[in-house]
Parts: structure tokens; sequence; C-alpha cells
């Protein structure tokens, strides 16, 4: 009988003490769903609500539910900046995944000392401003700027190039601001990879390349896929490169939607085209998660 | 010599910063005992004529302990010189905080978030003052309080944004010209037409601003920079498209630096860039477009509820002062609406400042054109930026 009772209250007391915990588990989480709520869910509900509305005739927005926003998405004009910054976004991760990719490969084959030493110079300009460093590739690009008298003093020019304000000077903007995504992820993926797995290919007779292209490339998978989305989701996006090595003259979705929030005093419609903008990353995502079979971002997230 | 300006300008700040810490280190603990109470009288005094801001202001009181309050200005970066706002700081006391925006929506929606609260002077563009206006955001003037209110030369009043001169100072009043590189150019500049010219070939600098670059074409048509008529707006956008191969870049700020070091060999620029570009180099050439002059106004507000109106009224009456106002567009580079300034304008700027006052009655300003015809202008300036990369 004793024994017994005792038993029961040690269970009971468990019991109460397990429900008492998940209560403060639970307390625990309110702030990260506050948050969430407060700054994540809501804005972008408000930008939902906001691509419905009409524009009023000078400033603000009315009350009056409309598609036509959506509507005006379709027309040729605005399907072809979305093509335009596709085009980019593609260019800017091929090539960012070429340079990247060998990169943060040989970056995780490093001994321990100089591999700290890599990474720590691939993410020190991150300490300037990003706005900064494009007008470092100013004084670069512009006409006889510091590019322009190199070639010309190794008689590769005769005179000025009109390097600057053009579609490839935007490029080279955005493959060197987003470049140390591409990098960190697959030097994380690669860091990890358990290298007995390639030996064992070798052993079994497969060549470097085989071994590379069988087991290397499909280990580091996940890390690859996640500096592609690192990359290609923020150069949909990234307009003061295009402002300011565009010149003004390469206008993607950012500068879009930017435009009509300012002169065009369209909020409706730039929310329209950033719900889009939403829509198309999350396709993204989506498409990561199911090829890559993981649920987070390898790397940085 | 923007250059030597904020040069000099930062060691003008930097002496200004000595002389006062020197001078806070010999009578700081006196300043303590005597300052709070003329802030707190300067906050009941306000507070008398706007209760609703009385706590904004009690608490304002607290943390600035020397002097008649604060003052918040709101407008672009560098716009109000330094040694003006130093000059201001120390004949009043007042102490100014600075805020700056890049563009007017950005200033008008702040503005209405806060319902026209948080910010004593702004100074934005003709149209949006008048939007402002019209969403019930500025304040009306007490022109008692600006005595020197009746030193604005009366060529830069009765605009539209404000009819009856009652809510605005007018600050830097501009015309927008074409300046070109003759020993660069083979053609002949007359207007807005020329640059339409095969030989400018991807060598032109234009604003980038869809109302400004449309308005030229649509002026090459005879047409008003405002018309509402949507056929139009798209015969001018036509038009637009074919002037594509000629340029080479669009920008707003800074724009005379892509003329004078050789990107560019003619521009469409603000008064200001047409200054700072003869300044440079006196041997480019300026032009009046014969299709006709545009004409714009940046103008000084008080937001409808601004927290330190009376601060307000004092920094309006300080700037049209003129000594000071000669200082002001002597930096900013922009005509000068103040007829008290002109005798204090050295003869090398009035010569250099190019546009007499009397083109002012034929310039146009570019106003809001509603809903519809604004959409179809972005959706024109869309097709045009991709027709330029």
């Amino acid at each position: 009988m004793k024994r017994r009772s005792r038993t029961m209250d040690r269970a009971k007391a468990s019991c109460w003490t397990k429900r008492a915990r998940e209560g403060r588990w639970w307390m625990t989480v309110i702030p990260l769903y506050g948050f969430t709520i407060l700054f994540v869910a809501l804005p972008i509900l408000y930008l939902i609500v906001l691509s419905f509305l009409t524009r009023a005739q000078t400033w603000g927005v009315v009350n009056q539910l409309t598609l036509e926003n959506y509507a005006r998405i379709v027309k040729p004009v605005y399907l072809n900046t979305f093509k335009e910054s596709f085009q980019l976004a593609i260019l800017t991760t091929i090539t960012t995944l070429a340079v990247g990719y060998p990169f943060g490969y040989f970056m995780a084959r490093l001994p321990k000392k100089r591999k700290t030493m890599m990474m720590l110079l691939v993410v020190i300009p991150f300490w300037t401003s990003a706005l900064m460093r494009m007008y470092g590739w100013i004084i670069i690009f512009r006409s006889n700027g510091i590019l322009d008298k190199l070639l010309m003093w190794l008689g590769v020019t005769e005179k000025p190039l009109k390097l600057l304000y053009s579609y490839p000077a935007v490029l080279v903007g955005m493959i060197y601001s987003l470049l140390p995504f591409m990098i960190l992820s697959v030097y994380s993926s690669t860091d990890k990879m358990d290298w007995s797995l390639v030996e064992a290919a070798r052993d079994l007779g497969a060549t470097r390349l085989e071994a590379f292209l069988t087991v290397t490339v499909k280990m580091t998978l996940p890390g690859i896929l996640s500096g592609i989305v690192l990359v290609f989701i923020p150069s949909m996006g990234l307009f003061f490169i295009a402002d300011i090595l565009g010149g003004g003259k390469v206008m993607l979705v950012g500068n879009l939607i930017q435009n009509q929030l300012q002169s065009g005093r369209d909020w409706p419609f730039a929310a329209a085209l950033s719900v889009m903008l939403m829509i198309f990353t999350s396709i993204m995502i989506w498409l990561y998660r199911r090829l890559s079979g993981v649920k987070d971002l390898e790397g940085l997230l | 010599m923007r250059k030597t300006w904020k040069k000099s300008a930062a060691l003008t700040a930097a002496a200004l910063l000595a002389a006062s810490l020197s001078g806070c280190g010999g009578s700081g603990q006196n300043d303590g005992t005597k300052a709070p109470e003329t802030a707190a009288t300067e906050a009941n005094q306000e507070a008398a004529e706007s209760p609703e801001t009385e706590e904004a202001k009690q608490d304002k009181a607290e943390e600035k302990p020397s002097g008649g309050g604060e003052l918040n200005i709101y407008t672009w970066a560098e716009y109000v010189p330094q040694s003006v706002i130093d000059r201001f700081e120390e004949e009043t006391g007042i102490r100014v905080n600075y805020t700056n925006f890049e563009a007017n929506e950005e200033m008008l929606a702040k503005l209405e978030t806060s319902n026209g609260g948080d910010y004593d002077i702004v100074i934005a563009s003709d149209y949006i003052i008048k939007i402002a206006a019209d969403e019930g955001l500025v304040k009306e003037i007490d022109k008692e309080k600006v005595p020197n209110y009746e030193n604005i030369d009366p060529v830069f009043q009765n605009f539209f944004y404000d009819p009856e001169n009652t809510m605005t100072v007018p600050y830097g009043p501009g015309i927008p010209l074409l300046v070109y590189d003759p020993s660069m150019v083979s053609c002949e500049i007359t207007g807005y037409e020329s640059l339409w010219d095969p030989s400018l070939e991807d060598s032109v600098a234009l604003m980038d601003s869809e109302r400004v670059v449309m308005g030229m074409a649509l002026k090459t048509m005879g047409e008003s920079f405002n018309t509402e008529d949507l056929d139009v707006i798209r015969a001018a956008g036509d038009k637009l498209m074919e002037l594509a191969p000629n340029v080479r870049v669009l920008s707003q700020n800074q724009t005379q630096d892509y003329l004078l070091s050789g990107e560019v060999n003619a521009a469409f620029l603000f008064t200001s860039q047409v200054v700072l570009a003869l300044a440079d180099n006196p041997e480019l050439e300026v032009v009046y477009p014969e299709e006709g002059l545009g004409f714009g106004v940046d103008a000084a507000f008080i937001p409808a509820n601004a927290p330190n109106s009376d601060n307000a009224h004092a920094f309006l009456n300080f700037i049209l002062d003129g000594e000071v106002g000669a200082e002001v567009s002597q930096q900013t580079y922009y005509l000068c609406p103040n007829k008290a300034a002109y005798e204090f304008l050295p003869e090398e700027f009035q010569k250099s400042l190019v546009i007499s006052t009397d083109d002012i009655p034929n310039g146009e300003f570019i106003q809001d054109v509603g809903a519809e015809a604004t959409a179809l202008h972005e959706e024109i300036w869309t097709e045009f930026k991709a027709k330029l990369d």
C-alpha cells in the first residue's frame, strides 16, 4: 500500500512538472511568434490588402477593391521588366556559381588556419556599406578610369571605352555583391563532407572526375542550391546597383517598385508588383526544397 | 568648387565646434542653473498656443537645458548650408535637428503618418507642396512673426501651390537648362529637339525623372508639360523612344560631373548644376531651350502640427534676412528669391548665375496630372528604360 502510493505520488509529481515544463516552453515561444506576427505576417498582410486597393487621384489610396493592379502587371511593358530582371538574376547566378563553387570548394580544403583567414577575407567587404563599394566600381569603370588607363597602357584599346552605365557594368556589380553568399554556402557544405566516400569511390575504380561528379557534387548539392537561392532572390530586387552602375538606364523589378512608390505615387500597383515578386521567390524556395530535400538553407540561414 | 565649399564648411564647422566646446568648459555650470528656466518659459509660451503639443514640448525642454528649444528641419541632404544652421543656433539658442529625405514623395508619406507633426520646417518641391496643402498638412504662416516676409521678391510669389502667399517661403527657385561642350558637339544645339540629333549618339545626360524627360518630348511637339490628353502623351512617348540611342546616363544628382569629366557632351541640368558646371569650365555653352522653359521652386513650409511652430517662424524670418538669404543662395546655387539679399551677393556670383528674373514668367511648372496620365507616364518611362540598356 505504502509503496504503491509513493509511486503514484511520483507519477503525479512527474506529470505535474512535465505539464509545467510544457507550459513554460510555450511561454518562451511567445516573443518569437509575437515578433513574426508583428514584423513579418502583418506587413505582408498589409501589402496584400494594399495590392487590391485603388490609388487616389493625386495622393494616397482609396478603399475600393480592384484587380486592376494585377491586370496591369500582365502588360507587355511590365512583363518585360520581370523578364529582364529574371535574365539578369539567372546570369548573375550562373556566374557566381561558376566562380563561387571552386572558390568555396578549395577554401574548405585549406588547412584550418588559412581557412579562417580566407573566411575573414571573404567577409571583410561586408563591413563597408554596399553603396560605398559600388562607388568604388565607378572609379574603376568610368571613362579614363583605372580600367581604361590600364587597357590603354597595355595597348589593348586606343581610346577610353564607355564601360560604365551599361548592362555589363550592372552584371559585374551584382556578381561582386552576391558572390560571397555562393562561396559561403558551398564552403559550408564542402566542409561538412565525409571525404572517405570520395576515397571509396576512387577505390572502386572511379576516376577523379567521376568521383567528383557522382559523389562530391551530390553531397554538396544542398550548398549549391542554397547558394543559388541566396544569390538569385536578392538579385531580383537589388535596385541600387542598377541605379548606380547602370546610370539609371537599367530597370529591374526593384526599380519599378521604387518608381511606382515615388514618382508614380501608385502604392497599390507597387504592392501588387511586390506580391508577384514574393510569389516568384516563394516558388524558388519551394523548388529548392523539392530538389534538395533539405528544409533549411545551408550555410547562412 | 563644390569640393572646396565642403572643405571650408567642414573647417568652419570644426572651428565652431572647438569654440563652443571651449566655451562650455568655462561656463558650463552657470549655464546649467540658468537655462532650464528659459527653456521652461519657452515651453509654456508654446504650450499656450498649441495645447496639444504640450507634452512633447516639455519632454524636449527637459532634454535640452541650454537654449530656446529645438527646430526639426526636414529636407534633402546638405540643402540648408551648415554655416547657416550654425549661425541660426548661435543667434537664437535653438538647437537644429536636420533630417533628410531622398524624394519628395518619401517626405509626404512621412508627413502624412505623423499628421503634420514631427517636423517644424520642410523644404520640398512645388508640386508636392500643392498636394500636401490639399491634404491639410501645411500650416498658414503667421506673418507677424516673420517681418522679413516682405523681403521676398514678388516674382517668386503667387504660384499654383500657394496662390495667396500664405503658406510658403520660396527657398530654391530654378530653371533647368541645356549645357553642352562646344568642343565636342558638332551640331548646333538650340533646344530640346537638338538632343535627338544623331551626332549626339550615346553622349547625352538627362534627369532620371519621367516627367522632366517626357516634358522635353512634349515641348518639342508644342505641348504643355502638364497635358492630361493621353493621346498626346502617347505621341510624346513614341518620340521619346527615338531619343534612346543618344542617352548615355540618367541622373538626378551631380549630373554636371558627367559633363565635366567628358562622359557626356550635352546635359539637361538643374540650375544649381548649371552654375557648378560653368564654375568649373567656363567654356561650356548654356542654352535656353527655344521650345519653352521649365521652372520649379523648392519652398519652405511649416507642417500643420509642427511641434515647435514658434521656432519654425523664427527660422523662416532668419533665412529671409538679406545677408543670410545671400549666403543660402551662394551655397545652394539656386536663384535668390530674396530681394534684400541682392546687395549682399558678390558680383562674380551674380554673373555666373545666368538666369534673369525676366525669364521666370515664361517658365512652366511641372504639376500633378492625375492618376491616369501619371500611370501612362510611368508606363512609357518603363518602356523607355528597357530601350536604354
